[in-house]
């Protein structure tokens, strides 16, 4: 009787001790805001030591995967490049659609956040980086499986490898967008869902709010692909058509999720605290296409602290636009400095399609304006 | 009277025949529907860039992937390396290696996918310095090698190689900014009618000669992708199946039909005689030949299947024009081939431009499957030229038919008219003749309506078709194809087996005196038959009587 508790007794402790290591470690993840985005940072998947590890050592060494997008990682450990060049088009995408922005998607090298602490604020600037990396990964995935780079590339048809070539003699594969969107979606969100949120919890509303938005990028990609369709019946009439789906390039991809941003919905809790809503009835319901935002954005003027905010000081600026590079607005009124710059730049270029172009170098000068 | 046998019907059987056919079309519709997968499908694949370290004369094969014999390449042309190591563009091949591997397994090719075709897919970015000119021309220096499974992963063997000229159609839409792509048209590049074997690699490569100005003006070029579209496996056992089966039944219906006429004390008059040869037409194109390209190299049989198709259609509209001139019921006798000479060369001239283009575009990839006759400036006008002739001649031919249509009818009206004052022979020969007539005309007008419908869906299916919906549980482009198909096969079944001569004898009751003078009446062909003289006749009846 005793020793039975006794039993008990110890397993609760045991319990009760892996309870508390566990919320250490999540907490842990929590607080450096670790996100896979960090695979796109230049050096992380480059790193030649890292294939030679193995698989499982490799997945968890690489920073900022969770830990269901480690087990994804040994599962699919071919689609990591890829992963890691769909991070890194959709950070270079940001920050080309963020140029001339106070806030111009920034990367601090070396934090795994990527973005740095200003993204904890769950903000119009979030939800692009959300939205714009899982386009990315989607985009890359595609791209990679019809290049045949990834060999474990899905033919969605096909149930058992086994039965592979036979089903495909049969029926073909199916498409490559539609993989990319299968484990885009899988390895992105799996993220959000490995923790259950209380009710009306901070955390619950940027769990849903980044699955919103990393399904409306999602979207941007495969909603956008274009169909492009070839004749060949009988003497190349149009009794057989075949049509397929064209990925659009991730520069437009970027331009449709820059206007989302600007048409972007401010949510907040409904009345149970289990979903978000708009915040204003006056505006349209936000579709799954759309991005959504909980809080308001810092205006990215001073350097702080506490939003982690850069700060526009020793940013260029445009002297003649009323836009927000002109030096009026992106200085936020701290006025500017002038400097003249001497500008090599190559110029009476022979090109061709691609590859090493014959110039000469032409010196010029210009006058650069740098926020105070 | 010898009559056919739709006339010696009750209608009860014909029902059940009707329903039996109607069946039948529906078991062909759902065949393709349900069990068939779509027609074709498609292999993306996006060019490996290669580089050529060994001049330009270089003939060694560019393989994508694999160990030791996978090419230098660089996963982007805007790889800083390829500024580095100074590779210029006649350096880059790009290459393909078809199909894929998926799933960790090397795919590869089966004879029942049967027939290639492809496009390419050029991406070309913009950029100020260097802007895709107007009326740009690519020049292609493309290569296709084969190899088979088991063969050494080295051991590719050339197909064919040509040095191909394509007009570039590309154009900006929205805005011009550097990073922001052209769109530009898809561009034909070949057609491999056989796939016979495992493995295809292609390398392409884009030579610039700026002196020259050959490849000068084709702007950022930054990647070829290669649209592959081969037929389905599943399809073309469906396809096949089908063949196998409807060939051996419109086999035996034929030669049960031309035993049937042969039975006949008179020779076969024209009109059975068009039919008898719609029926060959048939067979030839249900001729399941296709058996053959499991074992054998074939690559001239979409050529084949062309022409076989071709045939069966130009024989058709033969028939319907013989049908109707041999039903018009006017005074002068038909039933001689050369009557029809204006309608039938309608036919042959439309029939023989067809062929003439289909000779020069599919004739000629036999030897080179990167040609089409659609490329170049001369070879365009001809084969719009060969389509306009044959859009001419369909559309006299369809004057011609529906100007005999209009004189049937309107002899069928005046007929009605009179059919109360005749003979109750004549009456029956009449009605027989309106009947049969009547009766074609709607089984071809629910066959054209049905054939168009379902090209139409089927169309609309393939063009709205965008991934993300569910999958449709029916396949409408196979249904089309294998419902279009067995109902042509079902309709000249039942063309074969409802006009064949009846042996069944008209019981006439009464007047059995009228027979002995109707016994020679063929099957549409009624001696000097005119209002007057059936009036006259009557009467003289009468008086005997």
């Amino acid at each position: 009787m005793c020793c039975a508790n006794m039993a008990t007794y110890k397993s609760w402790w045991n319990l009760l001790l892996k309870l508390t290591i566990f919320w250490i470690h999540t907490y842990s993840t929590c607080a450096f805001n670790e996100i896979w985005w960090n695979l796109g940072m230049s050096g992380v998947l480059q790193n030649p030591n890292l294939y030679i590890v193995g698989t499982k050592t490799m997945c968890v060494q690489l920073k900022g995967l969770s830990l269901g997008q480690q087990k994804l990682c040994t599962l699919y450990h071919d689609h990591m490049p890829s992963v890691g060049s769909g991070a890194q088009m959709g950070i270079n995408e940001c920050q080309y659609q963020f140029r001339f922005r106070r806030w111009n998607c920034t990367t601090i090298q070396g934090d795994t956040s990527v973005f740095g602490p200003v993204l904890q604020i769950p903000s119009r600037e979030a939800a692009f980086t959300h939205a714009i990396s899982a386009a990315g990964v989607i985009h890359a995935i595609s791209r990679s499986c019809r290049e045949g780079d990834l060999a474990s590339c899905g033919c969605s048809r096909a149930m058992r490898p086994k039965d592979l070539n036979r089903d495909y003699i049969w029926g073909g594969c199916g498409d490559n967008i539609e993989y990319g969107y299968r484990f885009a979606k899988a390895f992105v969100d799996v993220r959000e869902k490995e923790k259950n949120h209380p009710r009306h919890s901070e955390a619950l509303s940027r769990m849903l709010m980044n699955l919103h938005n990393n399904e409306a990028g999602r979207r941007a990609v495969y909603n956008y692909a274009k169909v492009a369709c070839k004749c060949h019946g009988v003497s190349g009439s149009c009794s057989l058509k075949t049509c397929w789906q064209q990925l659009p390039t991730f520069r437009e991809i970027g331009e449709r999720l820059k206007e989302r941003y600007d048409g972007a919905v401010e949510v907040k809790f409904n009345k149970r605290g289990t979903r978000l809503k708009r915040k204003h009835k006056k505006y349209n319901k936000p579709s799954k296409e759309d991005l959504i935002y909980i809080d308001q954005s810092p205006d990215y003027c001073q350097a702080s602290k506490d939003t982690g905010s850069l700060g526009t000081t020793g940013r260029e600026c445009n002297k003649g636009s009323d836009g927000m590079d002109g030096c009026n607005l992106m200085c936020c009124g701290r006025g500017y400095n002038t400097f003249k710059k001497t500008i090599v730049e190559r110029c009476n270029c022979k090109f061709v399609w691609c590859c090493h172009v014959k110039c000469k170098t032409c010196e010029s000068v210009k006058d650069i304006h740098v926020c105070k | 009277m010898g009559g056919v046998v739709l006339e010696t019907l009750s209608w009860k059987k014909l029902i059940i025949l009707g329903l039996f056919l109607l069946f039948l079309l529906i078991t062909f519709f759902l065949i393709g529907g349900l069990i068939a997968p779509r027609p074709t499908n498609v292999v993306h694949v996006i060019g490996t860039k290669c580089v050529n370290k060994g001049g330009v004369g270089n003939k060694e094969w560019f393989i994508p992937r694999g160990g030791s014999e996978k090419c230098i390449q660089y996963s982007s042309l805007d790889d800083p390396g390829i500024e580095d190591d100074r590779i210029s563009a006649n350096q880059i091949v790009f290459s393909f290696w078809l199909p894929h591997p998926r799933e960790g397994i090397q795919l590869d090719f089966s004879r029942w996918q049967q027939t290639m075709i492809s496009v390419l897919d050029l991406t070309i970015l913009y950029d100020d310095e260097n802007q895709v000119e107007d009326d740009a021309i690519i020049q292609l220096d493309a290569r296709i090698s084969y190899r088979d499974k088991e063969d050494d992963v080295n051991d590719w063997k050339e197909l064919a190689s040509s040095l191909e000229e394509r007009q570039l159609r590309c154009e900006m839409e929205g805005k011009k900014e550097n990073g922001y792509a052209y769109n530009c048209d898809l561009l034909s590049f070949f057609e491999l009618g056989s796939l016979h074997y495992d493995y295809y690699l292609i390398n392409i490569k884009v030579p610039v000669e700026p002196y020259k100005g050959i490849n000068a003006g084709i702007g950022n070029l930054r990647d070829i992708t290669l649209v592959g579209i081969h037929q389905n496996g599943g399809f073309t056992k469906v396809w096949l199946s089908i063949k196998t089966v409807m060939f051996p039944v419109v086999l035996a219906v034929l030669i049960w039909f031309w035993r049937r006429i042969g039975q006949l004390s008179r020779p076969p008059n024209l009109l059975e005689r068009t039919l008898f040869a719609l029926g060959i037409a048939m067979s030839i194109l249900n001729c399941p030949l296709e058996w053959f390209t499991l074992a054998i190299d074939m690559p001239f049989m979409l050529l084949i299947t062309d022409i076989r198709q071709g045939g069966f259609y130009a024989m058709l509209l033969c028939f319907w024009i013989i049908f109707t001139g041999e039903h018009i019921m006017d005074q002068c006798e038909r039933n001689r081939l050369v009557l029809y000479w204006k309608h039938l060369l309608a036919v042959v001239i439309g029939c023989f431009c067809l062929l003439l283009f289909e000779l020069s575009e599919r004739g000629v990839q036999l030897a080179n499957p990167f040609f089409s006759i659609w490329v170049t400036g001369v070879g365009a006008k001809l084969a719009l030229s060969f389509i306009i002739v044959a859009a001419i001649a369909a559309s006299c031919y369809f004057f011609f038919l529906c100007y005999m249509i209009f004189l049937v009818f309107r002899n069928i009206s005046a007929k009605k008219v009179a059919l109360p004052s005749m003979s109750k022979s004549r009456r029956s020969f009449y009605m027989g003749l309106i009947y049969r007539f009547k009766f074609l005309m709607l089984a071809t007008l629910v066959c054209s309506a049905l054939t168009v419908v379902f090209f139409i869906i089927s169309q609309l299916s393939e063009g709205q078709w965008k991934w993300g919906d569910e999958d449709p549980s029916l396949e409408y482009t196979s249904a089309f194809f294998t419902g279009v198909y067995g109902m042509w096969n079902i309709y000249v079944i039942g063309l074969l087996s409802m006009y064949a001569p009846s042996h069944k004898q008209f019981v006439q009751g009464s007047n059995a005196g009228g027979d002995s003078q109707e016994e020679e009446v063929q099957l549409t062909y009624l001696p000097s038959s005119s209002e007057t003289s059936a009036i006259q006749s009557f009467a003289a009846k009468v008086a005997a009587d």
